[in-house]
């Protein structure tokens, strides 16, 4: 379990999350939604320990850290590194054995190119293989279905799907609202660093509504389109 | 009419131009103020540094000019890299655009230019004044696809990037420890050996994104000394042909070739110490100068490497603990 308490975070005077308090449940899946910049990305950041802030997240797991596999919503790439060796690395980083990659490659990445030429999908798909490759107990992924062909869309809900029956507990941001509704079990709305809202599986129709409603409003109007 | 529209596109160009340079300017002047230095000074001691070097490389060789040459072509063909000029005919338009990578290539090869007319080496000038105005007008690949295959790829990825961006100055190395053992110049070999822990000391110049820093389960202290580890084995593998060609053939000097070995070890320790300890930041004008000074009086090493390894610990801390 990961428990947040009062979290708060600035970016000089800028209050980017206000005062989140949350807690994450083994074997359970979360979505986080709010627009860009709500401070979906910064929370991930303070849990994974990559950002100093104030209040506490503490978890029944020693050195949550350790134990988190961490999906960025752009992942980094050195510019002459294979896709193998980039998993190679990341499971040496936490003292895993790869196994046999290749069969392990679900995604059919071209393992000895050089990642920083796959597309966004691919580095996507790439990333996630990797993080899973380190049998992580927690998982934060940051947009994952972002820039995925539908195939691997798919094949990444049944990942999560398989992640929550082992009992590891995922946390995922998507602005794909049905890919948060075929995997989460609640659903947290973020606005400007505040969660407003908390909803369960039966009521994601609603939300979506409500949502569209919140987010939207009469924007599309004010772009006075003929 | 036709000529009032002629002269306003075409100051219109001018000014555009006068704006990508203005802000190319604003980009090397940024890239001095990180370094630490104020940019008049920076642009100085570039100035100064340029001229030193030349001179000494012209003392060292008689084929300072080719090398020279060389040089000034490795610079200006990083500015024919496809990526940077679609973006710049995307911008401007075609005239506009062959002024741009004809000022650019005459800018960056005009000092070694005026080196070569100061060294009244006449056929040379023209060559690269000719290969430069050329260049203007192709766009090639400077990087390639191909995966080139590294002894490193167990433990990436400072040797495995490395190794790929500059393989070729290896095979220099290992072509100069020959030369050196043909002709019977053992300082040429110790230059060859040196240019091995040289280029692997460039391999850790920059800081790598904090999740590959964050992903380690270990602690700073573990993590300093694992890179230092890894540092240790590659460059042996990478140094030891040489140390062991130079050994047989040099047999009475291999006192000094391990001096030499050792101190390379010394300082790719150093180095691993001094990124950290700037992390997230590049090193700095305060580490440069550090290293410097131990270059040229090693023993302040002693105080330097246990600085740079409290400061590397101190910043590792932030995101290992």
């Amino acid at each position: 379990m990961i428990r947040i308490e009062n979290l708060s975070k600035n970016y000089g005077p800028k209050q980017v999350l206000k005062n989140i308090n949350l807690s994450f449940d083994k074997g359970q899946v979360y979505g986080i939604i709010g627009e860009n910049g709500s401070g979906k990305t910064t929370l991930f950041r303070c849990i994974a320990g990559l950002e100093k802030y104030s209040g506490t997240i503490s978890s029944d797991i020693d050195k949550l850290k350790n134990h988190l596999g961490l999906l960025l919503t752009e992942p980094f790439f050195f510019s002459k590194i294979t896709g193998r060796e980039y998993i190679r690395l990341l499971c040496n980083a936490r003292n895993k054995n790869t196994g046999n990659i290749d069969e392990r490659n679900i995604f059919d990445l071209p393992l000895n190119q050089y990642a920083s030429t796959y597309s966004t999908g691919m580095k996507k798909k790439l990333a996630l293989t990797a993080i899973l490759m380190q049998d992580n107990e927690c998982f934060i992924l940051d947009e994952p279905f972002n820039g995925v062909d539908i195939q691997s869309n798919i094949i990444i809900e049944d990942i999560i799907h398989k992640l929550k029956d082992l009992g590891k507990t995922v946390i995922i941001s998507s602005h794909i609202f049905s890919t948060l509704s075929n995997t989460c079990d609640e659903i947290h709305l973020l606005k400007n660093g505040e969660f407003l809202k908390k909803t369960f599986k039966d009521n994601f129709i609603t939300l979506e509504a409500e949502m569209k409603e919140i987010t939207i409003g009469n924007k599309i109007e004010k772009l006075g389109l003929k | 009419m036709i000529i009032n529209e002629f002269a306003i596109t075409s100051n219109l160009k001018k000014m555009k131009i006068k704006e990508y340079f203005q802000l190319q300017f604003k980009i090397i002047n940024r890239k001095l103020t990180d370094f630490g230095f104020n940019p008049i000074i920076g642009f100085l001691t570039i100035f100064i540094g340029f001229i030193g070097l030349s001179i000494y490389l012209f003392s060292k060789t008689e084929f300072a000019e080719y090398i020279f040459i060389l040089i000034a072509l490795s610079f200006i063909s990083k500015l024919s890299e496809i990526k940077r000029n679609d973006f710049l005919k995307f911008a401007f338009p075609d005239k506009a655009y062959l002024v741009i990578r004809i000022v650019e290539n005459s800018t960056v090869v005009l000092p070694f230019i005026l080196f070569l007319i100061y060294k009244q080496i006449f056929p040379s000038v023209f060559i690269l004044t000719t290969i430069t105005l050329l260049m203007a007008l192709f766009n090639f690949n400077t990087t390639f696809n191909y995966t080139i295959p590294t002894l490193f790829y167990k433990k990436p990825f400072e040797f495995t990037v490395g190794f790929r961006n500059t393989f070729y100055l290896f095979f220099i190395a290992y072509f100069l420890a020959f030369m050196s053992i043909s002709v019977g110049n053992f300082n040429l070999g110790v230059f060859a050996l040196l240019l091995v822990f040289i280029v692997s000391l460039s391999f850790y110049s920059k800081p790598e994104n904090e999740y590959y820093i964050w992903s380690y389960i270990t602690t700073p202290k573990g993590f300093l000394f694992e890179k230092i580890k890894i540092g240790f084995v590659y460059s042996t593998i990478l140094s030891l042909p040489i140390l062991i060609a130079l050994g047989i053939f040099f047999s009475s000097e291999i006192t000094t070739l391990l001096i030499f070995q050792l101190l390379g070890y010394i300082y790719l320790a150093t180095i691993i110490l001094a990124k950290y300890s700037a992390y997230p930041s590049e090193m700095n004008l305060p580490q440069g100068i550090l290293i410097g000074i131990s270059l040229l009086f090693p023993p302040i090493l002693i105080g330097v490497i246990p600085y740079f390894y409290f400061q590397s610990t101190k910043k590792l801390n932030n995101i290992l603990a």
